[in-house]
Formats: C-alpha cells, sequence, structure tokens
C-alpha cells in the first residue's frame, strides 16, 4: 500500500497531539511528521500484517485523524482541568508535604 | 397553607455552575470510549457524551449529568466535597508509596534453556560473561535491598532461569543472611525456576536455608510443552517431577506454580484448573501474557483479545467455583485450616481484568 498523506494547519493543531497519535499507530503504520509552511505534514507508511490491509488506505486514513481528534481532547481536558487537579492533588498530599518539611534535612 | 415549591424552582443554571474533573479516556470502538475519574473509577461513553460531558454540556436531570457527577468527572462549581473525595481516594490508592519496598529481584542471568514465546524477559541462550550478573553488581544489590527501611523483605531470584547461575544465588543468599541481623532484617528468599535444572543439591540448600520456589504450570504436558519448548520438549515432564520432589523435600507449601494463557490455553482452562488439583498445588493466578520482551516481539500478545479473556477468565472462575463446591480440596493435610478451598489468586486484580479490557478492545 503506498503512503498515506494527511494535512494539518499549524495554527488549529498542536505537535503534541500528531506525535502521540503518530505513536499510537504504530503498530499499523510509520509516521513522519514534516513542517511544510503552515502546515504539517504526516506521512503514512503502512506496515506488514497491521490492520491496514484489512481497512484500506482510507481506514487508516480516518484511524490517524480519530487519535489525533482524541489526543486534542485530551490536551483540552488537561488544560481545562490542570487547576482542580492541582487542588485535587494539594489535598491529598499538602499535608504530607508539610510533615516532611516540619521533619528537616535527612 | 404552605406547600411545596415545585421541582422547577431548585434548578440551578447548571452550565455556569459545573466544572470539570480530570479524566482519562481511550476509545473502544468508532463510537465508544472507555472514561476514568483520576482515580480510575470508569464510565462507558459514546463520543456524543463524552463530548457533552468535556464541553458541560449537561444539567442536572438529564441522566447524563448524574452518571458523571456520580462517577467524580464533574462537581460543582465552589463545591470542595467531589474534590475532598478525590483527594481522599487518592491519598488511599497512593498509601503504597509511603510504604518502603519490601521486594527486591535480582535477575541473576539472562540466560535460558527454554525459549518461551511468551517471555517476558528478552533471554539469551549465549555468553555467561555478557549476560550473567557480576558479584560486584550482586553485592552491591545486596547493600541496596538491606537498605530498605522495611523490617522484612523479600529476595527474589529471578532470569532467564537463574539455576544457570546457582552459584551466584548461593553467594548472595550467604551474603543476605550474613549482613541481615546486623540491620534487624527479617528476610525471605524465594527462586523463580523452571526446575528443570533442579538437583538435590539445590533442594538440599532450599531446604536448608528456607528457600521458597515458584515455578511455571501452564496445564497439562501437550499445552505445556507448547507453550514452553526447551530442548528435548520435556518441559512439562521436568516441572511435575521439579514441584513433586521440592514439595517432598520442602513441604508442600514451599513451591507455588503460575500460569500464563496462551492462545491455545483459551479453551482449556478446566483442564489446567485440573492439572493443578492433580499436583496438589493449593491455587492457581490464571494470569494473562504480559506485553513485554518476547511476548511483544513474537506478537503473543496479538493472539488474543479482551473478549476472548474476559471469556477464559468467567469459565475459569466458575470452574474454580464448582470444584469449591464439590468439597474437592487437593491437600487433605490443610483442609481444616483452609477450610477445603482451592484458591484463584488474586483475584479480579487489575492485571487478571481491567487492564487487558483497556489495553486491547
Amino acid at each position: 500500500m503506498a503512503e498515506i498523506l494527511v494535512e494539518f494547519d499549524r495554527s488549529t493543531q498542536s505537535i503534541g497531539a500528531l506525535r502521540e497519535a503518530a505513536y499510537r499507530i504504530i503498530r499499523d503504520a510509520s509516521c513522519q511528521i514534516e513542517t511544510a509552511g503552515e502546515r504539517y505534514l504526516c506521512r503514512l507508511t503502512p506496515k506488514q500484517g497491521g490492520r491496514s490491509t484489512s481497512v484500506g488506505e482510507e481506514g487508516l486514513r480516518e484511524n490517524f485523524l480519530d487519535l489525533v481528534t482524541d489526543e486534542n481532547l485530551r490536551e483540552k481536558v488537561a488544560a481545562e482541568t490542570s487547576g482542580v487537579r492541582d487542588v485535587i492533588l494539594a489535598l491529598a498530599f499538602g499535608a504530607l508535604a508539610m510533615k516532611q518539611d516540619d521533619a528537616g534535612p535527612a | 397553607m404552605a406547600s411545596f415549591r415545585a421541582a422547577a424552582a431548585f434548578a440551578s443554571d447548571a452550565a455556569t455552575e459545573i466544572q470539570l474533573l480530570p479524566l482519562r479516556f481511550e476509545r473502544l470502538g468508532a463510537n465508544r470510549f472507555l472514561v476514568a475519574n483520576l482515580v480510575g473509577d470508569l464510565l462507558l461513553l459514546n463520543g456524543e457524551e463524552l463530548d457533552r460531558v468535556v464541553s458541560l454540556a449537561i444539567a442536572p436531570g438529564d441522566g447524563l449529568y448524574e452518571r458523571a457527577f456520580e462517577k467524580l468527572l464533574v462537581s460543582g462549581k465552589g463545591q470542595r466535597s467531589q474534590l475532598q473525595l478525590l483527594a481522599l481516594r487518592l491519598r488511599s490508592r497512593m498509601a503504597f508509596l509511603r510504604e518502603p519496598t519490601p521486594l527486591h529481584l535480582f535477575v541473576v542471568t539472562l540466560r535460558c534453556e527454554h525459549s518461551c514465546p511468551y517471555c517476558q524477559v528478552s533471554r539469551r541462550s549465549v555468553d555467561r560473561d555478557r549476560f550473567d550478573m557480576s558479584e560486584e553488581i550482586a553485592l552491591r544489590a545486596v547493600d541496596v535491598a538491606l537498605s530498605a527501611p522495611t523490617p522484612r523483605i523479600k529476595v527474589e531470584f529471578q532470569g532467564g532461569e537463574p539455576l544457570l547461575n546457582f552459584e551466584l544465588v548461593r553467594m548472595i543468599v550467604g551474603a543476605v543472611q550474613e549482613r541481615a541481623p546486623a540491620r534487624n532484617k527479617t528476610v525471605e528468599f524465594v527462586i523463580a525456576s523452571n526446575l528443570a535444572l533442579l538437583t538435590d543439591e539445590v533442594l538440599a540448600f532450599c531446604r536448608d536455608n528456607e528457600i521458597l520456589l515458584s515455578t511455571s504450570l501452564d496445564g497439562p504436558a501437550d499445552l505445556h510443552n507448547r507453550n514452553r519448548p526447551r530442548p528435548g520438549g520435556n518441559s512439562h515432564e521436568l516441572a511435575v517431577a521439579g514441584i513433586r520432589r521440592a514439595q517432598a523435600v520442602l513441604g508442600q507449601s514451599r513451591v507455588g506454580a503460575l500460569m500464563t494463557t496462551t492462545e491455545a490455553s483459551l479453551g482449556r482452562v478446566e483442564e489446567i484448573v485440573d492439572e493443578y488439583l492433580r499436583l496438589d498445588l493449593d491455587g492457581i493466578f490464571l494470569r494473562l501474557l504480559s506485553p513485554y520482551g518476547f511476548a511483544i516481539k513474537t506478537k503473543q500478545f496479538d493472539r488474543y483479545g479482551g473478549r476472548e479473556w474476559l471469556a477464559f477468565y468467567e469459565r475459569g472462575l466458575r470452574y474454580i467455583i464448582e470444584v469449591n463446591s464439590r468439597g474437592v480440596c487437593p491437600r487433605p493435610r490443610r483442609a481444616a485450616e483452609e477450610g477445603s478451598v482451592f484458591r484463584h489468586s488474586r483475584i479480579l486484580s487489575t492485571s487478571s481484568c481491567v487492564r487487558r479490557s483497556l489495553v486491547r478492545s
């Protein structure tokens, strides 16, 4: 199967999400990410024995887009919940940190 | 006369009062997501529901809000109770981090005379110098293990096949026993071995030093030998003989076995349990393949999925319950102590159920 090219607009798509998606699809395809002007170019090379043989070129492209979409959502959730996550961690472990501080250096 | 106000009077402007809590999710299919809160409680959602939760397009009374609230995926803004609950559970869940590490694994060699395709370790067959632990490293590791603050530690010898480097095992046991009393440590030793190289000398050493043996038994001979190839094709014969000899010399409770589930095991859980019963082993841990080492390289890990694993596990669990309900006990001597129970070890542990579901849909 030939290489599959998937393009993204750099102004709206984070490179981190593309890297995560590239990692998650690694069993079915290798993904090379390049920058070309205002675009990210993701070149998917299907692997022998991967699912590309059953889902085809379009299926693999859709799978990659789903993975990128999921990663984008994860980034959004992480950004929106980072503050409350810190609060929860402070509630959970803050007392322990204070105890450690009180104990002084070992 | 005063009356109750209509329910609508108690409704709030939910969109401005709900906040999203930390969550993770995995896609299980085109429109199916497994969502986990900060402490690992799980909820199945479709794509539209996940979008609504994340964008907070939910409101009390719509059902989805209640599901998300119950699973600690959302909370009321300014309400600390949900956050405190999460914090409390997180602290409990991570309590193990406050405990010093009691288990110390000594991989005394990477060499092995078996060539199991599911091996967690990238075993080697040659070059003793490169793939055996050196005495210098071993003695430093002994000091690391004995420096653990916990008063009781366990030293477990693994490989490869640790009996291929038995002299180092012997040296480490001696060093630990020599240094442990000064540090007020109680030490338990375990050798994880396929038992193919078990000798009278090894057994006597285990008996004299109260060393436990842990071995691998995948089921009846044909299944075990298929899963665990070695020159001569007699892995099962040697393992069974080793278990019997160890039971005789060390005592029945001093040797245990673990099985690994391969694709070939899936339809045979009853036979596998029966094999453990036949050998007077008092429990079984239905264990899935670990995604490490040769299990990845040989693609063994891809041979079955979550559904097949759970079906195998359920059949096995039902059979174990049936065995127990029949009053069958493999070890009459201990029946009075344990109430004639053939145990399923680590039942419903993370490794046995949930992780497989998460990893493979």
